[in-house]
């Protein structure tokens, strides 16, 4: 195996990445270009601890900053619809639903006394319903709570999670399931709400749940000894892969996977770069996202300051990218291409497949701190 | 007045200057590329080479002394071929916190030393090993392919240190001689991995060197030089947590020797000292008699308080290490060992506290809005 990864990195630094790849994966690499006249929204931050959901056109002009009353996080879109939902970031308290045209607020979304928002969310695919992950901090539960957006988002139902330190959440193919990443870390507001306090005993797992009843139809797991690898983020390709990062909360020069693909029904499958591409990951994946063909998917390391990208078919690492403090990833309409965001105020276009990084050329988005996600609208 | 008092104050003294000296933390303005390159050059391509020989050549000397010692086994000679360990593994633990490039590509960090070991294995696999005593593990091309855990400095801590096996290589009877081909096995890996680490080190420093918007891997000299900060920030952190928090455990009842390392050639505390003044250099530019003094990451500091502040803080825990015996097992033996070790960590602890506020905020390398605050 290791001579295997050897025999790979001299490869790479010889004949570059494109060489490497699959012949599917380079031949879609090929198709024309399509101008990208996508928007970008994520939550960002300036210099003096204000908060903000911004937007940026494909060049990387900002469209328009809107005001948050405390730190963001991700990004929900309502489908077919100027509705985007943005949730505070654990512990949060609020939720916003903003015209995603011009930020202007058209809804807000209060979080019950004995639950805190955990940053994500999602909206069902006809758009009626938001899904947000929630931590119940006295029972040490993770749920996802349902918000009827044509009933004035008022909040109509709680489905367990099926797990502690519920994170991310997506729909699976099909929009009937949801799938939740349950970091498994318990915190609670009497101890700021972020710090965990179960480390030794955290059980982290991704769940499947039926969207509309709160069963849970799948799950899985890592094995015991890597129960201190926190299952945070994820992604899910068109055939229901399901792609996730980890954040390790062992020591920092432990040997573990901090990546693993999923086909649920099977068990998880942890993967791994390269030694000198994985020990630059420094335990910690920040997003997760595949790209358009559903057959790379990309995931940032903003302590590592790179993003790695990985082949969705083969479960192989293709290779990474240096971007500083780069966290926020969403997928162009182009094979193998993403833009991504960094916490310095870069934005670039990254090319998995020709191992290209170009800085977007607007100079307005750099004014900015890009925080850990960053979505696209199509137009 | 007891050391623990007296340190302490010593500390809050230089913090006390600190903090009075400085107020609120000042806007700084943006470093400029071409001071962390010239960190970058003078660290990795004047400082680390010599070292990296420096290794090799112990390396060599290791092997050529296990090969005359199993020649003709004798105890003396034995002592020379455990001094020569010793010589090898010092410098490497000054060179073993600079986790970057090379010495991390192939899992070659682990190979050379396969540590830490929470759950035993390289002891587990040693007795498998000894019991089968299988050939292939006698030729170094075939080590070199087996796991990692029997193939560097703490198999052969094994073979040389524990003292049935030192008795088994002086008598030289069956298990002597297995173990004397196993560990010349050893060492003659050891020689080729230092060997890999020379040739590959030059083209990694010259990336690191030349970072730039055309680079692919380092698209700035500041962003490059992260990976030093990074090395000295972590290297402390496994000194705190696992080179002495392991053996610490959760009281004096819990403590335990032998979960630190090295503790076979009891030489925990020693490994201590050497990745001291490894990690130092990072800091300083000047490591042993190669580089410049001040040519490291203080340069980068402009303010000489706080450079003189460090650089005081970092000589009391230098001095307080040289102190203590060179195994955490023979300081445990002591009436206030446990005592001794703990105020020990408690100094590493506040020198970890100076780098993330200090060092990490004044040389601006300390991590970026998500690196630092992610969710």
């Amino acid at each position: 195996m290791r001579h295997q990864r050897r025999e790979f990195l001299k490869l790479m630094g010889v004949g570059g990445a494109f060489t490497l790849l699959p012949l599917d994966i380079a031949r879609a690499a090929s198709t024309p270009a399509i101008e990208d006249r996508a928007v970008y929204i994520s939550a960002s931050a300036g210099n003096a601890d204000d908060y903000y959901v911004s937007a940026f056109n494909a060049s990387g002009k900002i469209l328009f900053e809107q005001a948050l009353p405390g730190r963001g996080h991700d990004i929900g879109l309502r489908p077919n619809h100027v509705d985007v939902a943005a949730v505070e970031r654990r512990p949060g308290l609020y939720g916003l639903i903003l015209d995603r045209h011009t930020g202007e607020v058209r809804a807000k979304l209060h979080c019950p006394e004995d639950r805190r928002f955990y940053g994500h969310a999602i909206y069902s695919n006809d758009g009626r319903f938001l899904y947000i992950t929630e931590n119940d901090f006295d029972h040490a539960r993770g749920v996802v709570s349902v918000w009827d957006a044509k009933d004035g988002y008022r909040r109509v139902a709680e489905f367990d999670s099926y797990g502690t330190g519920p994170h991310e959440l997506h729909l699976m193919p099909g929009g009937e399931q949801l799938v939740i990443a349950n970091g498994g870390l318990h915190t609670h507001p009497d101890f700021d709400g972020r710090t965990p306090l179960n480390i030794d005993s955290m059980e982290p797992n991704l769940s499947i749940i039926d969207r509309r009843t709160g069963e849970l139809i799948h799950q899985t797991a890592l094995k015991h000894d890597w129960h201190q690898l926190s299952i945070r983020h994820l992604d899910v390709s068109a055939n229901g892969t399901i792609a996730a990062g980890f954040q390790y909360q062992g020591e920092i020069n432990d040997q573990v996977p901090l990546v693993g693909v999923w086909q649920p029904g099977k068990e998880i499958r942890p993967i791994e770069a390269p030694d000198n591409v994985q020990y630059r990951m420094r335990q910690y994946c920040g997003s997760v996202r595949f790209d358009a063909s559903g057959q790379v998917f990309g995931i940032s390391c903003p302590r590592g300051g790179l993003v790695t990208f990985w082949d969705a078919k083969t479960n192989d690492f293709l290779t990474h990218i240096a971007a500083p403090d780069g966290c926020g990833l969403a997928a162009t309409d182009r094979p193998g291409e993403f833009v991504g965001t960094s916490g310095l105020g870069n934005g670039w276009r990254m090319d998995a497949i020709r191992r290209k990084r170009v800085e977007l050329p607007d100079a307005s988005h750099k004014s900015l701190h890009w925080d850990n996600h960053l979505r696209r609208i199509s137009t | 007045m007891p050391q623990k008092s007296f340190w302490r104050i010593t500390l809050l003294s230089v913090t006390t200057v600190l903090v009075t000296g400085f107020g609120a933390p000042p806007a700084h303005a943006d470093i400029p590329e071409r001071k962390y390159s010239a960190v970058l050059s003078h660290l990795l391509n004047t400082v680390m080479p010599p070292k990296l020989d420096e290794f090799h050549d112990a390396a060599s000397e290791l092997t050529k002394s296990i090969k005359d010692f199993c020649a003709d086994p004798d105890a003396d000679d034995l002592k020379d071929v455990q001094n020569e360990f010793n010589s090898a593994m010092d410098i490497w633990q000054e060179i073993q916190p600079w986790r970057m490039g090379p010495l991390v590509a192939n899992g070659r960090d682990q190979h050379i030393e396969y540590w830490p070991d929470k759950h035993g294995t390289a002891a587990r696999q040693f007795r498998k090993l000894l019991f089968s005593k299988p050939a292939s593990y006698t030729d170094p091309a075939q080590l070199a392919e087996a796991s990692a855990a029997l193939q560097g400095f703490p198999a052969l801590e094994e073979v040389l240190f524990d003292d049935k096996n030192a008795d088994h290589l002086s008598k030289g009877d069956e298990d002597g001689v297995f173990l004397c081909q196993y560990g010349s096995a050893i060492a003659t890996n050891l020689q080729t991995i230092t060997g890999e680490l020379l040739d590959e080190w030059p083209e990694f420093a010259e990336a690191m060197s030349t970072a730039g918007p055309d680079s692919i891997d380092y698209p700035t000299a500041k962003f490059a030089a992260t990976d030093l900060y990074r090395a000295l920030h972590e290297g402390l952190l496994i000194i705190s947590a696992q080179k002495l928090g392991r053996p610490l455990g959760e009281n004096e009842q819990d403590a335990k020797a032998s979960r630190g390392e090295s503790e076979v050639a009891k030489r925990s505390l020693r490994n201590i000292v050497h990745n001291l003044t490894g990690l130092f250099a990072i800091y300083d530019g000047k490591w042993g008699g190669v580089g410049t003094e001040g040519a490291g990451m203080a340069s980068l500091i402009d303010n000489s308080l706080l450079d003189r502040s460090f650089r005081l803080n970092w000589q009391t825990v230098i001095d307080a290490a040289n102190n203590l015996p060179p195994s955490i097992d023979e300081l445990l033996a002591q009436p206030d060992g446990y005592a001794k070790l703990s105020e020990f960590k408690s100094q590493i602890d506040f020198l970890i506290t100076l780098v993330e506020n200090d060092i990490g905020g004044t040389t601006q390398l300390g991590g970026g809005f998500n690196a630092l605050d992610g969710d």
